[in-house]
């Protein structure tokens, strides 16, 4: 139902040792955003599009498609970024509208375009995180963070809970839509108002129901399973920290060859 | 044919264009890496006593009900999915509701903080809306301003004793557009135009947002109310469990 979950659990990095996964999507996601150079971008989008695709096995059609989500959000605030609203007319571009211009600069579009592939390879870390990693992993790596127990407890509830409840919201806006309940705009509105009354009604009643079933099974706050362990491969660390090494090589040396 | 009516067709067609080009009207999630370093961590500190008053709250309540895990749980679930289902909007695009401004007036504004970021985390790595490094700013805008705006709206409407739908719909679409708002001024703060400076980038961003935000708030207030009327006609049983208080 949720296809970044379903491909998740087949990606042929999945039994991966989690953390190493983990350590690595957000080290070169630091080091991306914070740096937030053109070449960087580019050699990470690379490298975590051919380990995504390539060692995980995602369809590369899929990647696209997924890659393609953030588009709207990104052209629209990119836009806005670089057109100005104003009397004088900047460098790159002046389209004149009465008194004013809707002008840009040289210097606003190569912002632009940086801002753009930061945000793709910072959006290309973060899938490769979740395309091999599923969320009960992530969540064992957040214990071993210290990150408190309820807040874990409650993650991994509502992380349960989320396909329970999806499946019966899905039921019934089938069996509404077979009933023609989205005829027109107000069918619809209304529709989707009772299909949300009686999911949440259905949804405090399970609740109920599961935490009797939970309680009858010695249930006491916390949820123990025996985790399996996947050791980390010296070779993999070993990549990575080259890898991660090399980035920061890479960005420190373009910085300061941009400022002499 | 006039200069006047050359001016209208060249404005008739940006407007097509400009609605032809929303193919998903999602809340304002802003995505992974748009925002720079500094930004992020401030918006993050910024977030952490909301977060840290609604973890408490919620360790008070489990501590004298510990049934009410399940519960909690449940209504994060709840947001989440109500929040990744298409509604039915106004152009026929699809478009998402927040979910936390109908959080609000059900559960409180500081139990929804906390299960906003749980949200947020789950709606960057299950559906990639958002992103872990803008968790912060999305917090702020999503789990923190908007659902506080709408219960201050939605506890104000109680007090002059207003109508009960114009109260809710006030309250959830309000809560909306001041969430439309905040992430406009979080853009251009950390973007200030090259000529005006972050007032006039504020302004650039509003308008930007504007033909898919503003009629989602007011769907989004149509429906929370419609969906909040429909709980207090068949759900008093169930309202009572989650401690809300209704036409008190």
């Amino acid at each position: 139902m949720i296809i970044i979950d379903r491909l998740c659990y087949t990606s042929g990095l999945r039994y991966v040792n989690a953390m190493e996964k983990f350590v690595f999507s957000m080290l070169t996601l630091l080091l991306c955003v914070s740096s937030r150079s053109v070449t960087a971008a580019v050699l990470v989008l690379f490298v975590t599009g051919i380990l995504t695709v390539g060692k995980g096995g995602i369809p590369l059609s899929r990647y696209i498609r997924l890659m393609s989500i953030p588009l709207v959000f990104l052209f629209l605030s990119t836009a806005a970024v670089l057109v100005n609203i104003s009397r004088t007319p900047l460098d790159a571009f002046a389209i004149p509208f009465g008194s004013f211009y809707l002008t840009g600069s040289v210097k606003g579009i190569l912002r632009g375009a940086q801002l753009i592939l930061t945000a793709l390879a910072s959006v290309s870390c973060l899938y490769f995180l979740s395309l091999s990693t599923p969320l009960t992993d992530i969540l064992g790596v957040l214990k071993k963070l210290h990150v408190p127990g309820l807040i874990i407890e409650l993650m991994l509830l509502i992380y349960r809970y989320i396909f329970i409840t999806l499946h019966t919201a899905s039921a019934i806006l089938t069996s509404q839509k077979s009933r023609l309940g989205n005829k027109n705009l107000r069918t619809a509105r209304k529709a989707f108002a009772a299909m949300a009354g009686s999911l949440f009604i259905l949804s405090v009643r399970r609740s109920c129901a599961l935490y009797d079933a939970m309680e009858a099974r010695c249930y006491n706050g916390r949820i123990q399973v025996l985790k399996e362990e996947r050791p980390a491969r010296y070779s993999e660390i070993f990549c990575i920290a080259g890898f991660e090494v090399f980035l920061f090589a890479l960005i420190v040396v373009l910085k300061c060859k941009n400022s002499i | 044919m006039t200069r006047k009516q050359k001016k209208l067709i060249a404005g008739i067609t940006v407007c097509s264009l400009m609605t032809g080009i929303y193919p998903a009207a999602n809340a304002m999630h802003i995505m992974e890496g748009y925002l720079p370093v500094t930004f992020c961590i401030a918006w993050g500190v910024l977030c952490l006593p909301f977060a840290a008053a609604g973890f408490l709250k919620i360790k008070k309540t489990l501590a004298e009900n510990p049934r009410a895990v399940t519960l909690l749980a449940m209504s994060g679930a709840f947001i989440f999915v109500i929040s990744s289902l298409k509604i039915p909007s106004v152009t026929g695009s699809c478009s998402h509701m927040t979910g936390t401004g109908f959080g609000a007036i059900l559960f409180g504004p500081c139990t929804v903080s906390v299960l906003g970021i749980i949200v947020l985390v789950f709606q960057a790595v299950l559906l990639a809306h958002g992103g872990l490094t803008t968790l912060g700013a999305n917090t702020f805008s999503m789990a923190v301003a908007g659902p506080f705006v709408t219960y201050g709206i939605y506890k104000l409407c109680q007090k002059c004793r207003a109508n009960r739908k114009a109260a809710v719909f006030l309250a959830a679409s309000l809560g909306d557009l001041f969430t439309y708002c905040v992430t406009s001024v979080q853009l251009a703060l950390a973007y200030p135009s090259e000529s005006g400076g972050i007032a006039a980038s504020a302004v650039k961003f509003l308008g930007v947002f504007a033909p898919t935000q503003i009629p989602l708030a007011i769907v989004e207030g149509l429906l929370t109310t419609a969906i909040v009327i429909c709980l207090e006609a068949f759900a008093k049983s169930e309202l009572k469990l989650i401690g809300y208080k209704g036409e008190a």
